[in-house]
């Protein structure tokens, strides 16, 4: 049988108090409901809240986002410089950059940049690591497709070959210094 | 129904030629079919406006997008279901299974031939009207527990189970305050207990003396457990039986659960407007339309009668139907056990209560303090509603609410 | 079984065994219950988890400390927030890395956001598990703003990944503290609309008194944590009892249960407990945007080295999440990847006792037990 808590089932408690609590219940029940009414009531006169996406809004909602929102992934390839250190860092892979020492060009270069939308989880760790700002977030964020493969983001064309960036050096100041200071020594001697 | 139709007749032509039992048949058939239309177009809009309050009071708007302002939605819905399989549980007892929903649906539907629509609109004026009301609705426990129990499913049956238990249950406060208006009014008969209240407030029921307004509340809750409304909706209370007895349905049965439930809607408003409100008593107004434009013929004149006072009613009844949607998007949910408690603890005893006294009051209170208490408890109630409306802008000052008016936005 | 012509073994009725979950709309996620009842009355309930595993704690082992910062927003995503922290402190403990008291601050305010809006959630769907559906609405229409503010200050709405271990990963937006002061002014009076619309109410008062009590011994040996522990009376709150970042100088109460609507421990309290938290973590995050407005711009990293490789050892460190106490133990093999993680959750420790309390409780009141736990399913299996 059910469980009753001593209190419910207390037989110390007077008579005329139970009758009391009888009709404090029907009060209480009455004036919350009371209130209760006259909350919902209230709400048919406030402003609603919805944002009707995707066709009525007032401004797109791609663009009442805010700057730091983290939808697609984007690579603009001409700056990346093919350190790789966004797809070591991606936790799920999702990230795969081929690049190879290219022979006609004498030179490394990038032959692939796909990043699987589906898996990516939006965490933002690739951003973080890219020192050009190659790899970012875009605020777009509509992603359904009847094709899951049409998630796989190809930044490099098949069969382009993009020449990394190479981020002009520019060397510190200690490191000028020791240089410079190199140099005179050789003069000296 | 009867003095309209001999009104027609003698009207026209054509149908004094034919058999007077076959022009009777011949209209009574032709209301059937406006009732029957008129059941599903209100199940349909009230689906749409319950929709449409519990968005604004959600903060939402709700359907808007299928016609103008969504209003079709419930029709696009119903044509959805309508394309779904046809699903019959393979271990379900299918004959049981199938015959339920028409339980339901007929209990629902019988109930519209005693209530009227205006003092002349009404399929039939039984003298034991308020009886027959009582014993048809509870066909609907049948079908209730027929479904739950055909479904094969425990969920349903516990749906079912505690459906049968409710009503029967809750009955019982509903009946003594019918009881106690059939007492106050002299007469079963549902035409006989509107005439005996009159258009003005004062003489409504309700505010005749204060056991009338308390009986009130019984009467209201009982009828919003057996239409199986917030906060009493046990039988389908989603979040503890998924769907109650209705888990197993699909397609046009589920439609017909579906009717039943929003029709069972009016049904609550149309037997608080009659037992309280004053049912479609319209006073002066009828006569006023009618010298406003200007119409002589006496058959014309009644029509008009009878559309003001269908509209009186119509306004009474939805008026209680909005509080009954609002209650249902403000209150939380009964547990079963004290579901039983409420009635058998609180409703029966001030039911009976209020039965007993109200016998001694009228043997005992001279007629001219009835009216003179009539008046007051008028008062009283307008101070209720202004209070009502206080709170509400108390409410809104109080949260610094940003304000819209405009319904559908 | 010999037959028995005994007329009331005859009669002999069966119980019946209902199977409730892995989908249903009251278990908070996939969770099954399996509750042997008699009627309405339940003569046990037992919780069959698992149905969510997702092995994030065997994740841990082979994408590092870095690459796991994103996997503890799945461990709780109604309450990311705390999550990433907890972690993030357990790595910094273990690797010993400061935190600038910017950062600091930044976390905390993050996560009492975060803390309101989880609760937000937890009392608004606990009202839909009572069958009122307009708090719910209500309580996610003020999430939004939360979601709205927390957008903007990391991008993301829901798994923000915005702690990161040794700092933040963002600074103040330009507006962030003007902005959420403008919400918190209007949030304070929309607990009180809250409070009158659903926890003054008759009918749900009624629902929640008395059920599932827990007395203060039992909370204790069942390991519950956080509200559900405070909601019996025990005032224990990681923040301030084992503080942590900035806490100790904040000034904010720790509500506990106080047998209001009937029995001290019962689902009313926890359900007011949260409440009444909703408020505190609100004044903890004014003083903190206060704190924020005055301190200079400054960094919000601290010294991290570029691999994180901490020294062999384990930590267990632990914070107040929005489901209470969240540890988390790391050991540390020296290489790059920890050796074994494991994360201790307050929905997890709160489905032991389900079993117990559920003893002649009826269906509905399993269901209000159950969203007294405020459980999140993925937060049990992890
Ligand atoms: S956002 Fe995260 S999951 Fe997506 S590609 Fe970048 S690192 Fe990988
Ligand atoms: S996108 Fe950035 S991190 Fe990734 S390979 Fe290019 S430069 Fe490196």
């Amino acid at each position: 049988m059910r469980e009753r808590h001593p209190r419910s089932v207390n037989f110390e408690i007077p008579r005329y108090i139970l009758f009391m609590t009888y009709f404090s219940n029907i009060k209480t029940a009455v004036s919350t409901v009371f209130e209760g009414m006259t909350i919902t009531f209230s709400h048919l006169l406030r402003e609603p809240m919805t944002i009707q996406y995707p066709d009525r809004t007032p401004l797109p909602v791609k663009d009442t986002l805010p700057p730091r929102y983290r939808g697609f992934l984007c690579v603009r390839p001409e700056i990346c410089t093919a350190c790789t250190l966004c797809q070591k860092t991606c936790p799920i892979d999702c990230i795969v950059i081929e690049h190879s020492k290219d022979e006609e060009l004498k030179q490394r270069v990038m032959t692939r940049f796909d990043i699987d939308m589906a898996k990516c989880m939006f965490c933002g760790l690739c951003t973080e690591q890219c020192s050009t700002g190659a790899i970012y977030f875009t605020n777009e964020f509509e992603a359904s497709t009847s094709n899951i493969k049409d998630l796989v983001f190809k930044f490099i064309k098949q069969g382009e070959k993009v020449i990394p960036y190479k981020i002009p050096r520019k060397k510190k100041p200690a490191a000028a210094a020791a240089e410079t200071q190199a140099a005179a020594k050789e003069k000296k001697e | 129904m009867q003095p309209f139709i001999d009104q027609i007749i003698s009207e026209c032509e054509i149908l004094q030629g034919l058999p007077l039992w076959f022009s009777y048949l011949i209209f009574q058939l032709i209301f059937c079919g406006i009732i029957f239309v008129f059941v599903a177009v209100f199940a349909m809009l009230a689906g749409y406006a319950e929709r449409r309050v519990a968005g604004r009071i959600q903060s939402r708007i709700g359907p808007n997008r299928v016609g103008p302002q969504g209003i079709l939605q419930s029709l696009a819905d119903g044509i959805k279901v309508f394309l779904k399989e046809d699903i019959i549980p393979t271990h379900a007892d299918h004959i049981l299974f199938r015959l339920a929903p028409y339980f339901i649906f007929i209990g629902m539907f019988l109930s519209f031939v005693a209530i009227p629509f205006s003092s002349q609109w009404v399929i039939a004026d039984l003298d034991i009207g308020i009886f027959y009301l009582l014993a048809v609705e509870s066909l609907v426990v049948i079908g209730i527990v027929m479904s739950g129990w055909a479904s094969n499913n425990k969920w349903s049956l516990l749906g079912g189970m505690r459906s049968a238990a409710q009503i029967v249950s809750y009955e019982v406060p509903v009946a003594l305050t019918i009881l106690l208006v059939v007492m106050y009014s002299g007469t079963m008969s549902i035409q006989g207990i509107i005439m005996a209240q009159g258009a003005a407030p004062w003489n409504w029921n309700i505010f005749q003396t204060p056991f009338l307004f308390v009986a009130f509340f019984p009467l209201f809750m009982g009828s919003l457990a057996e239409g199986n409304r917030m906060p009493f909706d046990m039988p389908e209370a989603e979040s503890e039986l998924v769907s109650g007895y209705n888990t197993e349905y699909s397609g046009f049965r589920f439609v017909i659960f579906f009717f039943a439930e929003f029709s069972n809607l009016y049904l609550i408003g149309a037997l608080a407007t009659v037992l309280f409100f004053g049912g479609w008593q319209a006073g002066p107004l009828p006569d006023f339309v009618n010298g406003l434009l200007g119409i002589e013929t006496p058959l014309s004149a009644a029509i008009v009668k009878n559309l003001v006072e269908l509209c009186v009613f119509m306004f009474k009844s939805l008026c209680l139907v909005f509080i009954v949607i609002q209650l249902r998007w403000t209150l939380p949910r009964v547990r079963v056990d004290q579901l039983m408690n409420i009635c058998w603890k609180y409703l029966v005893p001030v039911a009976f209560f209020n039965l007993v006294v109200m016998g001694i009051w009228m043997v005992v209170v001279p007629e001219y303090v009835t009216d003179i208490v009539a008046l007051c408890m008028t008062a009283c109630g307008v101070l209720l509603l202004g209070y009502f409306f206080y709170r509400v802008a108390w409410q809104l000052k109080n949260t610094k609410a940003r304000l819209r008016f405009n319904p559908l936005s | 079984m010999t037959e028995s012509n005994q007329p009331e073994k005859v009669f002999k009725t069966e119980e019946m065994v209902l199977n409730m979950g892995p989908q249903h709309p009251s278990t908070h996620g996939v969770l099954r219950f399996e509750l042997t009842t008699d009627g309405e009355v339940m003569t046990k309930a037992v919780p069959d988890i698992g149905y969510l595993h997702r092995g994030i704690e065997k994740l841990a082992e082979t994408v590092g400390y870095v690459g796991f910062m994103p996997y503890t927003d799945r461990i709780d995503y109604v309450s990311a927030m705390t999550a990433n922290q907890g972690y993030a402190m357990a790595v910094e403990k273990l690797a010993g890395i400061e935190v600038t008291r910017r950062a600091e601050l930044l976390r905390c305010t993050a996560s009492e956001l975060n803390r309101i809006s989880s609760h937000l959630v937890g009392v608004g769907s606990f009202g839909l598990d009572m069958g009122a559906s307009t708090p719910f609405v209500h309580a996610l229409r003020e999430r939004e703003t939360i979601n709205d503010l927390l957008e903007s200050l990391c991008g993301a709405r829901l798994t923000y990944n915005y702690v990161r271990i040794g700092g933040v990963s963002h600074d103040l937006p330009t507006g962030f503290i003007d902005k959420a002061m403008v919400f918190l002014n209007h949030f304070e009076p929309i607990v009180g609309e809250l409070n009158r619309l659903l926890s003054d109410n008759k009918i749900f008062i009624e629902r929640l008194a008395n059920i599932g009590v827990i007395s203060k011994e039992d909370a204790i040996n069942y390991g519950l944590v956080g509200p559900n522990l405070r909601g019996s009376g025990v005032k224990f709150d990681v923040r301030r009892d084992e503080p942590y970042s900035v806490y100790p100088e904040l000034d904010f109460n720790i509500p506990v249960g106080l047998g209001k609507a009937g029995t001290l421990g019962d689902c009313f309290d926890r359900y007011y407990v949260r409440v009444e938290e909703m408020r505190e973590s609100a004044k903890i995050v004014r003083q903190c945007l206060l704190k924020l407005k005055d301190l200079p711009e400054g960094d919000i990293m601290g010294k991290v080295p570029r691999k994180i490789k901490p020294p062999k050892g384990e930590v267990l460190v632990k914070v107040e999440s929005s489901r209470g106490e969240m540890a988390y133990w790391i050991v540390s093999d020296g290489s790059d990847n920890p050796l074994r993680l494991h994360c201790r959750t307050g929905s997890f420790t709160s489905m032991g006792i389900i079993e117990k309390l559920s003893r002649g409780m009826m269906i509905a009141d399993l269901v209000a037990l159950i969203g007294s736990f405020d459980i999140v399913a993925p937060e049990v299996d992890r």
